[in-house]
């Protein structure tokens, strides 16, 4: 597998200021595979959003470099707006930034920003309304009457419509309700499929990520202390905890049995998974032992 | 224990011409002084409605809300109201007015033409009641969500108000800061006797809570004890809630035959239930 995805040893300061070291980074480097959907986990101000806005060139390395498909995304940094079209980026409550009269404009104006037009256009708003269950229904309607929920998945529907091989979110369930919260996972989930495309997710949901993610990625204080598989990551109780994290709630239960004597497994995430280890679990007379 | 807020039919929609889509339908629901009320709904629910019917930031359409006995119609008390409830909001940003931590909790009180010694000492105390006197000095935006959080709860506490209305206090915030905020409302109910109306969809922030209301389509679908709440998961999933993974886990045990109990949130509790049923299952 090829790196699709590569951050090169990079360090960044606000103001060129070294010593201001909030929301900062320093000397980050990993490598995302193609296809891939990675979690990114850290406590305030340890560095998430910055590093999600180096990755499409709204920010600028002090040092070290963004490597798209082995290329540096700031070879040219003049066609540096090409890079968002291939990274897109969904901001923290994106539904603050719809401006268009209508519901299909707003969806429109990546796309049309990206030089589409006519038909071709169209036909781009279409599929990925159609593929993220927006319907056209609402096309003419004002964004402002929407729901926020529906706010939220038009604003993402926005930046899914460039189609861009690489997407990323920043929080993209705060605020949501668990219906809201469910549709956009969905959303996500239907894009990565029917695109290929690679995934990286900010969030403080840890049961959302441990669902969703193939690995997880750890920011502490600017500083990447951590990037491997779900179950390599939240198996680390002790660790993430130390830097003001925690691991995913049904693992704690688990935690807190094995604490009162019953030896249960660590790497239990998800309440469907937990089920079914405790069914076998009663039937092999586990509490016994 | 005296009735600090009453609703009595109230009803609520935006504009004349909404007339027909009720926010708030014929709500009757009273809030006990010094009680710790948790209202829960979906987004769309009208819980944010009745927060701002509460403290008259909005008036009823049709229907009373009387706050320590006064009519929150009642103009000429606009500010007695106001007093005694105070309000927190979802965005600590837009809540925070100036550049240091104390003078932004000084800000209410000043308006109200206190004396500076006063001032001072509510300002202090305030602080102190939300953990934060030693960054008085700081500026708000070097401070986490969860610490900018209760700076915006302690300019509602440097008022006095008797009761503070919490909506969705902890939405934008991480772990830790949702933490901070629910251990922060708690002490200020349990220590300091204020009435505490907390607003969320988060299900798990009501564990603490002496009383959970479930909200839906401006109308109650169901009010009681936390635990006896929680158990009628029929009426939590038609308001589009979701069981804490905790309460889910074991609801869960009990559909594939386990005999377990399902009225319970916190981590110790549910490790709890479902090693007593685990044990009950082999004696």
């Amino acid at each position: 597998m090829s790196a699709i995805l590569k951050v090169d040893n990079l360090s960044y300061n606000y103001d060129g200021n070294a010593s201001r070291t909030a929301n900062a980074l320093k000397n980050v480097d990993f490598e995302v595979q193609a296809g891939e959907i990675v979690g990114i986990i850290g406590h305030t101000g340890s560095g998430k959003s910055t590093l999600v806005q180096q990755l499409n060139g709204l920010l600028k390395p002090t040092s070290g470099q963004v490597l798209l498909s082995g290329k540096d995304i700031w070879e040219k940094p003049k066609e540096i707006r090409k890079i968002r079209s291939q990274v897109g980026l969904v901001f923290q409550y994106p539904e603050y930034q719809l401006f268009e009269e209508t519901v299909y404009a707003d969806i429109a104006f990546g796309p049309k920003n990206m030089g589409l037009s006519g038909g071709e256009l169209d036909h781009r708003v279409r599929e990925i309304c159609d593929l993220v269950g927006v319907p056209e229904s609402f096309f003419e309607r004002s964004p402002l009457d929407l729901s926020g929920g529906e706010k939220r998945r038009v604003a993402i529907a926005g930046v899914m419509a460039m189609q861009p091989k690489i997407i990323v979110f920043d929080e993209p369930f705060a605020g949501l309700d668990p219906i809201g919260r469910s549709q956009v996972l969905k959303m996500i989930q239907d894009y990565r499929a029917a695109y290929h495309a690679t995934v990286l997710i900010v969030s403080h949901g840890m049961e959302d990520l441990a669902v969703l993610c193939d690995r997880i990625l750890v920011l502490n204080d600017g500083e990447l202390v951590l990037f491997d598989t779900v179950k390599k990551v939240f198996t680390q109780a002790e660790l993430l905890r130390s830097i003001g994290l925690e691991i995913p709630i049904i693992a704690r239960v688990f935690e807190e049995m094995r604490e009162r004597g019953t030896e249960v497994p660590e790497d239990i995430f998800s309440v469907q998974d937990a089920v079914s280890f405790l069914n076998s679990f009663k039937q092999g007379g586990g509490a016994r032992a | 224990m005296s009735t600090m807020i009453e609703c009595k039919k109230v009803s609520f929609s935006y504009g004349e011409e909404n007339e027909h889509r009720k926010i708030i339908d014929q709500l009757d629901f009273s809030v006990e002084r010094g009680s710790f009320t948790v209202i829960l709904g979906q987004n769309g629910s009208g819980k944010s409605t009745l927060a701002k019917l509460f403290n008259g930031l909005l008036k009823p359409t049709d229907g009373t809300v009387t706050v320590d006995g006064i009519n929150t119609r009642d103009e000429t008390h606009e500010l007695d109201i106001k007093r005694r409830v105070g309000m927190v909001f979802q965005n600590p940003d837009n809540q925070l007015v100036a550049s240091i931590v104390e003078e932004d909790v000084a800000f209410g009180p000043e308006n109200l033409g206190l004396d500076p010694s006063e001032i001072r000492r509510r300002v202090d105390e305030a602080l102190r009641a939300v953990g934060m006197y030693e960054f008085r000095e700081s500026t708000p935006h070097h401070l986490s969500g969860g610490q900018k959080q209760r700076i915006a709860i302690a300019g509602v506490l440097a008022m006095q108000p008797e009761c503070i209305v919490l909506d969705e206090p902890t939405a934008m915030l991480d772990p830790k800061g949702r933490a901070e905020i629910l251990k922060t409302v708690l002490r200020l109910n349990r220590e300091h006797g204020i009435t505490v109306i907390l607003i969320t969809h988060f299900m798990e922030e009501a564990e603490e809570a002496d009383r959970v209301v479930v909200l839906h389509q401006g109308k109650i679908l169901a009010d009681g004890a936390p635990s006896a709440v929680f158990s009628q998961d029929e009426i939590l999933h038609t308001a589009g809630l979701e069981l804490p993974q905790t309460t889910e886990l074991l609801v869960e045990l009990k559909k594939n035959g386990w005999k377990v109990e399902t009225n319970k949130i916190g981590i110790e509790d549910t490790a709890d239930a479902v090693l007593s049923a685990l044990h009950l299952e082999e004696s």
